[in-house]
């Protein structure tokens, strides 16, 4: 076959390069525009339920309005009240407590409850499902169980220290003891979660590494800490932002429905107090500034976390 | 490794006493709600009932009606539903159609996922107040059907393991998007689907917050809404307190059925919803 040099290829080369390289853009434009389609409906449905409402609590925020009435502008009103409200500052502290009594503790639990059924002998697979139980039993029927569990006459809990002549407390609302009571139900009813994320990491991690360990005559407790903690760091990572965002919500629908943020307040938290605020005094405007004033914490933590993250590995 | 005999049923024991501890609650729940008054009060406390004494369920379906269970069942799997359709569509076109977008559409759709549900439920209601979804089946389902982070994420991390060649041959074929999604990846995705549609019936099935707040009309009433009252300590309506437990079984019995069925699978499913898989 005979190369010829057609002095008319490049030209024409270039002029094919070019109409392929329009209708190229052009499919891809068309791509775009059909993806835009595909992602329409969860976009706008997305856009209505939670962009909106995070914008229209920022405009309420300036306005008087209890859901009936038309709203009136007040200006700084809202804002100026919410950092001299005691009220707010006190559940703020409550929030922060269930925070701290809630998060560590359950993510140690969680790793340790993993480990225990992780287990691989036979058998031990089938008791996995007692430990993720809790998650059937929605926040109600918690609170129904529990109430039960605590009641001062016909609770389990009581019945048990009535067996050894101890008169047990009235456990949902003696001031001191409320809160501690609480907070055993969020672990309960938070740990699944934590157990299944557990259990899916260590099941990760290689075997072999355990038989080395073992050989260097660590014991199952040292191997335990030294070994499989470490290498589930990643997951603790996310199940301590998880938890944190656990904690700060939950507590809300827990304390409604068990003590109703008694005894004395002390069971209400930030969410339960703007809730409060939105649906018992209709104060959608201070409402709104106290949910806003959430976003803004949250926000802030979050930042506050990254910060700190950063710093430990930069310092690791 | 050899494991002796001894470690073994350690092993064993720790595992089944850890479980039953978990378990506990749930188990006296279910015991309790069969028990009659006198057996409820007894010292030392009863861990079984002497019979069952279907008693507790007949006062307790005068709360949880039918009409309750129905309502229930229409909004969980409204939002399944709703949350199917909308997540969908949107993870496949965030994956496998060429998309300059898609990093900053994905940051915007699963920043709420870091955000707890109750923060944003006094300007969510707003919203729905302001739409005239009080008191309706809409302001029950839609608001909780449009939140698709999990949905779009768990759904796209599946789509994005689909060999783009799969696609690329049905294009070539003159295939359309949408038929290249009808036809090739929903069908593969039916497993996917099917975890989610669980994790997410269940969830719904739970809700307690939204539907107290949106619907305070009795005729719209759902499980959760139904047993609150009960919850407080301080209002016991009934004369047994194991009627109570026996309405919180009631309400706890199709996601325990479905739990079971779909252990597996919800455990993948909150795996996955957490992106750690």
């Amino acid at each position: 076959m005979v190369v010829k040099t057609n002095p008319d290829a490049r030209p024409d080369g270039q002029e094919r390069a070019r109409t392929s390289s329009v209708l190229r853009s052009r499919l891809r434009r068309r791509d775009e525009a059909t993806a835009w389609l595909f992602l329409a409906p969860g976009l706008i449905a997305f856009t209505i339920f939670m962009v909106v409402p995070a914008l229209g609590a920022i405009v309420l925020s300036f306005f008087d309005w209890r859901l009936f009435d038309d709203p009136s502008f007040v200006g700084l009103k809202h804002i100026a009240k919410l950092f001299g409200d005691a009220n707010m500052w006190k559940s703020l502290g409550v929030t922060v407590l269930f925070v701290l009594a809630g998060v560590i503790p359950t993510t140690l639990i969680g790793f340790l409850l993993a480990v225990v059924a992780s287990s691989s002998l036979r058998g031990t697979a089938a008791l996995r499902v007692l430990f993720f139980s809790p998650m059937v039993a929605s926040s109600a029927i918690t609170s129904v169980l529990w109430t039960n569990l605590y009641r001062v006459r016909g609770g389990f809990i009581n019945q048990m220290l009535a067996q050894f002549g101890i008169e047990g407390p009235n456990w949902l609302t003696d001031p001191g003891i409320a809160r501690p009571a609480l907070i055993v139900v969020l672990i309960w009813s938070a740990l699944p979660v934590v157990i299944i994320l557990y259990i899916a990491a260590i099941q990760k991690v290689p075997e072999d590494i355990y038989a080395a360990a073992a050989l260097d005559g660590a014991g199952k407790w040292r191997q335990l800490w030294s070994m499989t903690w470490p290498n589930v760091m990643s997951t603790t990572v996310v199940i301590l932002v998880l938890m944190f965002i656990t904690f700060l919500g939950s507590p809300l629908e827990f304390a409604l429905l068990m003590t109703r943020g008694g005894p004395l307040g002390e069971t209400t938290t930030l969410g339960l107090y703007a809730f409060k605020v939105a649906f018992e005094q209709r104060d959608m405007g201070y409402a709104s500034a106290l949910a806003l004033w959430q976003l803004v914490l949250i926000g802030t933590a979050f930042l506050a976390g990254r910060g700190i993250m950063a710093l430990g590995r930069k310092l690791r | 490794m050899t494991t002796s005999n001894s470690y073994r049923v350690f092993r064993y024991t720790i595992t089944a006493i850890c479980g039953l501890v978990m378990a506990f609650p749930l188990f006296y729940m279910v015991s309790r709600s069969f028990m009659t008054s006198p057996e409820v009060e007894a010292i030392p406390p009863r861990l079984l009932p002497s019979g069952l004494d279907w008693e507790n369920y007949q006062t307790a379906s005068e709360f949880l009606t039918p009409q309750v269970m129905v309502n229930s069942l229409v909004v969980a799997a409204g939002i399944v539903l709703l949350q199917l359709v909308l997540a969908l569509p949107a993870a496949f076109a965030l994956s496998k159609i060429p998309f300059r977008w898609t990093g900053m559409v994905m940051g915007i759709l699963v920043a709420p996922m870091f955000i707890p549900a109750s923060f944003t439920l006094i300007p969510t209601f707003v919203v729905a107040f302001k739409l005239g979804m009080l008191n309706s089946y809409t302001g029950l389902i839609i608001p909780i059907g449009s939140t698709i982070s999990v949905g779009v994420l768990l759904f796209r991390q599946f789509f994005v393991t689909l060999p783009s060649g799969l696609v690329e041959a049905a294009r070539i074929d003159g295939a359309g998007w949408f038929r290249v999604f009808w036809s090739v990846t929903l069908p593969l995705a039916m497993p996917v689907i099917a975890t989610f549609s669980v994790v997410t019936f269940i969830t719904a099935w739970n809700l307690y917050l939204w539907p107290q707040v949106i619907a305070t009309d009795p005729a719209l009433t759902v499980i959760n809404v139904a047993l609150a009252p009960i919850a407080g300590g301080s209002s016991y309506l009934y004369t047994s307190p194991a009627v109570g437990l026996a309405g919180a079984t009631m309400g706890m019995f199709p996601a325990l059925i479905l739990f079971i069925v779909a252990q597996k699978w919800l455990v993948r499913g909150v795996a996955a919803g957490t992106g750690l898989e």
